[in-house]
């Protein structure tokens, strides 16, 4: 009898496994969706932030995982004070109370983020005056090359230790039908959940929401009734910054901070805005919370996917999605006329 | 509209007799890694021609053409060494073979457009890596692979030094890269350059004037990817070493920022594209030695990161001269 190879002993058990996990391992099942929503919840607030900027411009920020990152550097350099082995940390030394606690400094890189957001629609997007997709597409990729090297350059490519916001140790999660739900996941969830009702309650209640909605529906016909178009995108490109920023900051913790940390979430997130449709807020939401149990539950599942590769399902899903229904599952279809 | 001349103008034909000069003087005056390092700038133009293709004439964004060059160079080593092909027929295989899988990639592009396919190139772009790390039998997994095969001069080649082989291998890529210069300037005069060109301008049009788009957008791809596999196939014949880390997502951007920088549209861009980033990159090297300049040492510092340089110029150049280096001279701006 031929003596079977390691291969195809690996092959027998992983097949074993994804039975027997499908027939009765609900538990490990339960925990990997747990494990998945953490990354869920980052996808849907990147995806959120993609969406706010798209809404209303018809433009896709590429650099907004980029600026992202720069923001929990700026998080990270106020938590850590001046050091002389952050070059770029030398600004710390002028901000009084520094190092800060670690909401503070979140807080205090969310607004640096809304701010960098609001100037960079500014200074860059509100000149060019609705120019081609070309355009603005080599603006937002010129952002991205040179946010990315400027980080590079200030706080070197090394991969740094960024302090988890809850508490993340080994016993701390709740335990539900034996699977453990993180604190951690549970703490991320209630922070974007809080978040998106204030975005609510802002457009639905506020002047500058009905501003901003009128915007998003009609830029020229917003300005006929008296709407500062161009102010409002700016809000707009500020709060989606602030998402980003929240985003960066929850996730730097499990995927260390470094320069091109958000490049292989931006696609996730990308994914997650084409699967809800771009210019659907709850579809951002919705599409992270799929593609995030899918970057987690495929690979588990399909063994030739595996953990390197989880980042194609996603990929997949976004081509396919564009090429069926390019609105995605909640956004407005598009009418082309020539 | 941008259009392309018919007939080479005479700053072009002062341009090509200055670069054919700066082309033929160069093995006189460098040693064998200099030599090595210049025809690997030379072969680069592939690659930002490849972008200039499907971007700046078939109006169809491109952000990953790394990936592109990546299966060009994995697809030759295969080629050369497991099938133990002759070099000639290995590069352009494994040309085609790139530009077989730009066609895979051209076929969503026919009912994506626009931002999305620039979305979903950046995607591929970034996939890339971990992709090639799943087939380490071909890719060499993380580490790379060396290729045993070397392309080395025939008999009848005078000397038989190192110098004399790296004069050798640096002519046969400036041959192939004039070549295939030489041959898109062509096509993108043809018929089909200019069905191309009518795509990118109004598709719907073009489709009233019976050009087939599925067919034009596919091969545009196609072609636009076999000339950045071709660029991957030379580095092979220049180092015969290939591995997934040098196609990060940010070389695909790079090349698509000389695109741009150097200009769309124009087949003098796509030169321009790679001397300015040749330029950055030495202009870099040399004031990255300054010290104790404090801030402004790190300013400089910054410069040698020719990725900052060029996402800086992108922008820039997106303001002041939409049509890039190559169409400075050009009063009109491409803003609608």
């Amino acid at each position: 009898m031929a003596k079977a190879t390691p291969e195809t002993q690996l092959r027998s058990q992983v097949l074993a496994t994804v039975t027997l996990s499908f027939v009765m391992d609900y538990v490990l099942l339960l925990q990997r969706i747990f494990d998945a929503l953490f990354n869920s919840a980052i996808y849907s607030s990147l995806a959120l932030a993609l969406v706010i900027i798209f809404r209303s411009t018809g433009l896709l920020n590429f650099a907004q995982g980029e600026m992202a990152t720069f923001t929990a550097y700026i998080a990270f350099v106020l938590l850590s004070g001046p050091q002389p082995r952050l070059t770029g940390g030398g600004l710390a030394g002028i901000i009084p109370g520094v190092p800060f606690t670690i909401p503070l400094a979140i807080i205090g890189a969310v607004i640096c983020g809304m701010v960098a957001g609001a100037a960079t629609e500014r200074a860059l997007i509100r000149p060019l005056g609705g120019a081609s997709d070309l355009a603005l597409v080599n603006i937002t990729i010129g952002l991205l090359l040179a946010v990315n090297s400027l980080m590079a350059q200030w706080w070197g490519t090394g991969p740094r230790f960024f302090p988890a916001v809850f508490p993340s140790g080994a016993g701390q999660h709740f335990l539900i039908f034996g699977a453990r739900l993180r604190y951690s996941t549970v703490g991320v969830w209630a922070i974007l959940l809080s978040v998106l009702v204030l975005l609510v309650l802002l457009l639905r209640h506020t002047r500058a929401g009905l501003a901003f909605r009128a915007v998003s529906i009609s830029p020229s016909n917003a300005e006929l009734v008296g709407i500062r178009v161009g102010q409002t995108l700016m809000y707009g490109w500020a709060l989606a910054s602030g998402f980003g920023a929240l985003a960066a900051c929850l996730s730097a913790n499990s995927v260390l901070l470094e320069p091109s940390m958000m490049l292989r979430v931006l696609v996730y997130a990308f994914a997650a805005a084409t699967l809800g449709g771009l210019d659907s807020p709850k579809g951002a939401l919705v599409g992270g919370l799929i593609i995030g149990l899918s970057q987690t539950l495929i690979p588990a599942y399909v063994p030739f996917i595996g953990f390197e590769l989880s980042v194609l399902p996603a990929l997949l899903s976004m081509i396919v999605i564009l090429l069926i229904r390019p609105a995605g599952l909640f956004g407005t279809k598009r009418i082309e006329r020539v | 509209m941008i259009g392309a001349e018919q007939r080479v103008s005479r700053l072009s034909a002062f341009g090509i007799a200055v670069l054919c000069l700066g082309l033929a003087v160069i093995p006189f005056v460098t040693t064998t890694t200099s030599l090595r390092q210049a025809s690997q700038i030379i072969v680069s133009v592939l690659a930002v021609l490849g972008v200039n293709v499907a971007t700046g004439y078939g109006g169809m964004i491109s952000l990953g053409h790394g990936v592109f060059v990546g299966v060009g160079a994995f697809a030759t080593g295969y080629y050369v060494d497991d099938l133990s092909m002759p070099w000639l027929l290995a590069i352009g295989l494994g040309a085609a073979t790139a530009g077989v899988s730009g066609a895979l990639v051209g076929l969503p592009a026919l009912r994506i457009k626009g931002i999305h396919l620039a979305l979903v190139t950046l995607g591929l772009a970034i996939v890339f890596r971990p992709l090639s790390k799943r087939f380490p039998s071909i890719t060499g997994g993380v580490s790379g692979r060396s290729i045993e095969a070397r392309f080395d001069a025939p008999g009848w080649w005078p000397g038989d030094t190192r110098m004399a082989s790296s004069v050798y291998r640096y002519l046969f890529c400036v041959l192939v890269v004039l070549l295939a210069l030489w041959a898109t300037w062509n096509v993108v005069n043809s018929r089909f350059g200019r069905s191309m060109r009518a795509l990118r301008d109004n598709d719907t049009a073009a489709a009233v004037y019976g050009i087939d788009l599925v067919s034009a957008r596919v091969t545009t791809f196609a072609v636009s990817a076999g000339l950045a596999g071709l660029c991957g196939a030379l580095q092979v014949v220049l180092v015969p070493f290939v591995s997934q880390d040098k196609f990060p997502a940010q070389e695909s951007l790079v090349i698509y920022a000389s695109a741009v920088v150097g200009g769309l549209g124009t087949i003098w861009g796509s030169v321009l594209g790679v001397i300015a980033r040749t330029a950055v990159g030495k202009v870099g090297d040399s004031v990255a030695g300054f010290d104790g300049l404090g801030p402004i040492g790190e300013f400089f510092d910054l410069l040698d990161e020719s990725a900052f340089v060029f996402g800086l110029g992108l922008i820039v150049l997106t303001f002041l001269f939409p049509r890039g280096l190559a169409g400075i001279r050009r009063k009109d701006r491409l803003r609608k």
